[in-house]
């Protein structure tokens, strides 16, 4: 990929890329990549922080959403409340701060809000399966969203009148604004993906009757747990935090006493407390542990103290005391910390005659959460945990029913957002493998994940950008709290990203490779392909599997067509393991694997004593490797092929065996053969020939190999004539140094044989001078048929 | 179809000696691709062979993979000739269309193929300077084979393969013969032969017969293992006696030794140089000694042996231009390690196919630093040693 220099100097520091060939090639440059970024391994879903932060830095911040939403559909939503490990995994935490990843992804959802959007064009179906996911929450959207871009017909019930689940019904707004939640339905909507709200599921076998081939079921956890303590049944004044968040969150009146407890120390208990505070009560949270072993966020926790909300940690309820049917206190007992529990956390063993009594109108259980199965018929079949959880298979996330999974917390008990995306990722990806007919398990994972060893220091301590905030007083509402960055606060914060492992994967200096190539053909013509197009990746199946399709243009009819996306694919007999294709690849497709290690055993060498075959052939990780190529990650741009120092990679349309039969029936028919550059074609109609002369498109003019000058002459040509690319607009890496070396060999070597090297001509030309590009290849012909005469 | 291929197995069992096999393996736990690859082991392809359905054999992956270094052959008791019994499916499998991977996009094979045209007009011996005396005709004749191509051909790699041939006249001259080359000499033909395409190699070896007639040379010297074994063992084979000794120029100059006038070292420090046997020259021509004569004749180098050597030698890692991949990077910098391991500062080999194959191997930029030996052929060596006459 050729980069220029202004380019570099305004998106990147130099250290992450360098000259390769100083001497050979000073205008080409090498993206340099050392290991993934912390923040990305600590993301469930491989978000690519240091990307958007890098792009935010250089103001760029349309692009940098773009980053964003290619893993994640509800940016807004995980920009307020997303729980956020890549912070507790930044490498600044042993500096100074982690960066404020979080808040930075909120400012670019927020930048785009405030900015408005063109609408999205709705997916055209280009599946046949109808797929039905219950539930609207974060797994429902996610795996709506994915399925919808690989073409599926998608229908998302909802048992409530809203949208969003748990992020609607559970999350206050004063965190999480309804108007974002909203918005980014919206936007999935806009795709094609039908959400019915007020639509309770009653049984599944109904609708696979209806249709729908596969079922992904992310009803998440609704349904609160009881505390188990005598008098709880007994007395009006207990409201389960669900409900309780619930009815506030639908605007529905809520009546709770002037004093209230909640109990429990999840997330879910800080936001009924904080809600409850918001609707005028004194509200107590009466937590079982100390604060260390609180397992709400301690952001949350200290937001709330602020606020007003007093905890009594170390403290059990043990019995609701009522009178005239009313809750009017709550006997509970101090506890102190014994040995750590099958969590990990220590337990809480009660004190001997510590009780308590806490005044008390409204308690407000928030110890834990179910799914709500009470919806599935009794003989729904499905295996179901003791927790009231589906049971699934954990890498497929597939249920003991075919064509039904079923994810996010649901399947997990309370989790977090991400993880609930990272569950709906898993569960298209399934369903996907599932209708097309493919085994479930496959690596499903694209990264390892690895022990983050290389820190880089930066060159000052600076502490991240707080969030600007709701002063105290005027937090008695449900407006939100947190108000987020400014434009200059967010670049100021994204500069302190230390870009772990160096290149920022912002893909800036591949503009042209955002897409994934893909050629199209006619079903049954196999004399090639008929376009080169670039096809958005996302529409676009990540397995590498051709897609019929319809193609119309001018006054031609739909015609149908075959559009496989070009891969590179690699011929292991010539791969050498050198890694170049490792080391230029934007989209770390090409894997250099280990294979075996030359390993002499005793009967290496030649004795008449000892037989028998060797026995040790250890596979080593030193050994010399050889390249495979992920097609799930291969963006069909060639730049490994045009770099592979030993022709082992190739792409397919542009396979070696494809272009020495069109130029063998060139170089018989017309006597010149014309190999084209893809880059430097001019790409209209009238130029699939020239002077009905055959233009042979190949990948890059540093492909025509010596031998495909060789055979065009073996073959009868009088004349071979290559296009590239201007200087310095190869597409790829060296591509005019190297189109030039194998013009020269070829010439070498024609000219050893006794045929007059200037018959072959390299040219180099712009694909914007279709007239220049007949008058050059116009002009070489002539000569040649001066020649033969 | 498949009688005819079956007969023709039968053919080759019986010519190789494949019906010998007592499957010890002893075969393959020499053979240095099995070592590297699992799928390829000759005891299990002669199995099948013996066993098995043909049509499957000639798809067989160890069928192109095969070095045909012979070093099983010299391990085999029992005599079977698994390089030929290879070389010969190859053929056979080449009838029904199956083809190897050829390197370098097959370049090597099109030039080869190029070269059986009867018209041709080569500029083959431009580089013939004034000091380098030759004739049209006389009783010596120089083979130079593919050295132009490889010179046009390997331009990246710091070769100088024509230096092989001009060490060679030069070393001729010394013993003052002035050979004849051929201008419309052709490739020998191996690599077509051992790729399977022998059509093609009949069609080589003819002209190179008629050329070769015309010259009324005695003798054939050549500085090339391949063309030096293909020449005197498969010419007669599969064309017709050429009546006409072929000797390879280590041999020549081991028996005229006494001829050779050596440059005095210019310091006390003794050379140390290795030196790796071709396969051609080897195990299948039995050619070990003469070479080592040669170089321990030259004043100031003493000759330090890599830890397997003559009959046990390794192969260079690729052959007939075919799948050079990263078993034969495997084999090659092993080799090379080998070599260096050895303390010598030189590695000698006399086939310029080590040198082409050793030197690529070498110019992988994350080669071992062990590996980095400097390569020399053995002409050049000895042409560099030559005292300056009159």
């Amino acid at each position: 990929m050729a980069i220029s220099i202004d380019n570099i100097q305004k998106t990147l520091d130099t250290k992450d890329i360098y000259l390769k060939f100083p001497e050979i090639a000073p205008t080409t440059y090498t993206v340099r990549k050392i290991q993934l970024s912390p923040c990305k391994v600590g993301c469930p879903i491989d978000t690519d922080v240091k990307a958007y932060l890098g792009l935010i830095a250089v103001g760029k911040f349309e692009k940098a959403l773009e980053v964003v939403k290619s893993d994640n559909p509800l940016p807004g939503i995980c920009g307020r409340i997303c729980v956020h490990p890549c912070e507790t995994e930044c490498n600044r935490n042993e500096i100074d701060q982690s960066l404020a990843i979080c808040s930075l992804k909120r400012f670019l959802a927020d930048y785009e809000l405030k900015k408005g959007r063109a609408k999205h064009k709705p997916i055209k179906s280009i599946k046949k399966e109808k797929i039905a996911i219950i539930g609207s929450g974060p797994a429902g959207l996610t795996a709506a969203n994915d399925l919808i871009r690989l073409g599926y017909k998608v229908t998302v019930f909802e048992e409530l009148p809203v949208a969003g689940g748990m992020l609607y019904t559970g999350i206050p707004e004063y965190r999480l604004p309804r108007n974002i939640i909203k918005t980014e339905i919206k936007a999935i909507k806009e795709l094609g993906v039908k959400i019915k709200t007020n639509a309770k599921i009653k049984s599944l076998n109904k609708l696979q009757k209806q249709g729908y081939n596969a079922i992904f079921l992310a009803i998440g956890a609704h349904k609160g747990l009881k505390l188990g303590i005598p008098g709880e049944d007994e007395f009006e004044g207990f409201l389960d935090c669900i409900t309780f968040l619930r009815a506030v969150n639908l605007k529905k009146k809520v009546k709770i006493g002037k004093k209230v407890i909640v109990i429990g120390g999840g997330n879910a208990a800080i936001d009924s407390a904080r809600t409850a505070l918001r609707l005028g009560s004194d509200v107590h949270i009466v937590y079982r542990r100390s604060r260390k072993e609180m397992p709400a966020n301690e952001w949350e926790i200290e937001e709330a103290e602020k606020e007003g909300v007093k905890i009594h940690y170390l403290a059990s309820p043990i019995k609701i005391l009522g009178e005239k049917g009313k809750v009017v206190a709550v006997e509970c007992i101090k506890n102190k910390l014994g040995p750590p529990d099958a969590s990990g956390r220590r337990r809480p063993v009660p004190i001997k005659r510590s009780g308590f009594k806490i005044e008390v109108n409204t308690i407000i259980p928030a110890i834990s959460q179910q799914p709500d199965i009470s919806f599935l018929p009794k003989d729904h079949g499905l295996e179901i945990s003791k927790w009231n959880s589906f049971v699934v298979d954990e890498e497929t996330l597939a249920t003991n029913i075919p064509g039904i999974f079923a994810g996010g917390d649901c399947v997990t008990g309370p989790k977090t957002v991400i993880e609930a995306i990272a569950a709906g990722h898993n569960a298209a990806k399934s369903i996907d493998r599932c209708l097309q007919g493919k085994p479930l398990k496959e690596k499903t994972k694209l990264y390892e994940r690895v022990e983050y060893e290389i820190v880089i220091e930066p060159k000052e301590r600076k502490e991240r950008i707080p969030m600007r905030e709701l002063s105290l007083n005027r937090r008695k509402n449900f407006k939100e709290v947190e108000l987020g960055l400014t434009k200059k606060m967010a670049i100021e914060e994204a500069e302190r990203c230390l870009r772990c492992g160096l290149c920022a994967e912002c893909s800036e200096c591949t503009p042209d490779c955002d897409k994934r190539l893909v050629a199209l053909s006619i079903p049954g013509d196999t004399s090639g392909m008929l376009l080169r197009v670039p096809i958005d990746h996302s529409k676009f199946p990540l397995n590498g599997s051709p897609l019929q399709g319809k193609l119309s243009w001018a006054d031609v009819k739909e015609v149908p067509v075959i559009m496989e996306p070009i891969t590179a694919k690699v011929i292991s007999d010539l791969c050498r393991g050198c890694g170049d294709c490792e080391e230029v690849c934007e989209y770390s497709a090409p894997k250099l694997q280990a294979c075996g290690e030359l390993n002499r055993t005793t009967c290496g060498e030649i004795s008449r004593t000892t037989c028998g075959e060797p026995t040790s052939r250890t596979k080593q990780e030193n050994g010399v490797k050889i390249c495979s190529i992920e097609e799930s990650l291969c963006k069909g741009c060639g730049v490994c092929a045009s770099i592979c120092p030993s022709g082992a990679i190739t792409m397919n349309y542009f396979s070696d065996t494809m272009i020495n039969s069109l130029s063998m029936k060139s170089a018989a028919e017309t006597k010149i053969v014309a190999f084209v550059c893809n880059w430097a074609y001019p790409m209209t109609q009238d130029f699939e020939t020239f002077n009905s002369i055959p233009l042979i498109r190949v990948m890059c003019s540093g492909r025509i190999t010596p031998d495909f000058i060789l055979k065009a002459f073996m073959h009868g040509a009088d004349g071979v004539v290559g296009i590239g690319c201007s200087e310095g607009k190869c597409h790829y890496i060296n591509g005019n140094e190297t189109a030039e070396k194998n013009f020269e060999k070829a010439r070498n070597i024609l000219y050893t044989l006794g045929i007059e090297p200037n018959r072959v001509k390299l040219e180099r030309l712009s694909p914007d001078e279709p007239e220049k590009f007949k008058e050059v290849i116009g002009f070489f012909i002539k000569n040649i048929k001066k020649k033969v005469k | 179809m498949a009688t005819e291929i079956k007969e023709a197995l039968q053919d080759i069992i019986k010519r190789t000696k494949a019906y010998n096999c007592i499957e010890c393996g002893k075969c393959s736990s020499v053979c240095p691709i099995s070592l590297l690859n699992e799928a390829c082991l000759p005891r299990i392809t002669v199995n099948k062979a013996l066993f098995g359905a043909p049509e499957v054999l000639l798809k067989n992956e160890l069928l192109w993979s095969c070095l045909s270094c012979s070093l099983c052959y010299e391990r085999c008791e029992f005599d079977v000739k698994f390089h030929e019994f290879i070389r010969d499916l190859r053929i056979e499998a080449y009838k029904i269309g199956q083809q190897g991977i050829y390197a370098h996009n097959g370049a090597m094979q099109s030039v080869m193929k190029m070269m059986t045209s009867p018209n041709l007009k080569q500029n083959r011996l431009t580089w013939l300077s004034k000091d380098l005396k030759t004739h049209d005709k006389g009783e010596f004749l120089y083979f130079v084979g593919c050295l132009p191509y490889f010179d046009a051909f390997f331009t990246d790699l710091e070769l100088d393969t024509l230096n092989i041939a001009k060490s060679t006249i030069k070393i001729l001259n010394h013993l003052g013969i002035e050979p004849v080359l051929m201008p419309d000499e052709r490739c020998c033909g191996h690599d077509l032969l051992w790729t399977g395409d022998v059509e093609n190699f009949k069609k080589l070896a003819q002209h190179n017969i008629e050329a070769i007639k015309r010259t009324e040379a005695k003798k054939i010297i050549t500085s090339c293992p391949e063309g030096y074994y293909t020449l005197k063992e498969e010419y007669p084979k599969y064309v017709g006696k050429l009546g006409i000794e072929v000797i390879h120029i280590s041999q020549l100059l081991s028996e005229k030794l006494s001829e050779l006038e050596f440059q005095k070292p210019i310091t006390d420090n003794r050379k140390l140089i290795t030196y790796q046997d071709p396969c051609r020259l080897g195990r299948f021509s039995e050619i070990y000694e003469e070479p080592r004569k040669v170089i321990t004749a030259i004043d100031g180098i003493e000759l330090r042996e890599m830890e397997r050597n003559r009959k046990s030698a390794i192969c260079c890692g690729t052959c007939g231009w075919m799948g050079c991949g990263t078993y034969s990077k495997q084999i090659q910098i092993a080799r090379l390690k080998e070599a260096e391991n050895t303390g010598a500062d030189l590695l000698i080999t006399s086939c310029p196919k080590c040198m082409i194959h050793f030197k690529c191997a070498q110019s992988d930029k994350d080669v071992d630093k062990k590996a980095k030996i400097n390569i020399q052929d053995l002409t050049t060596l000895v042409a560099n040693s030559l005292k300056e006459r009159r």
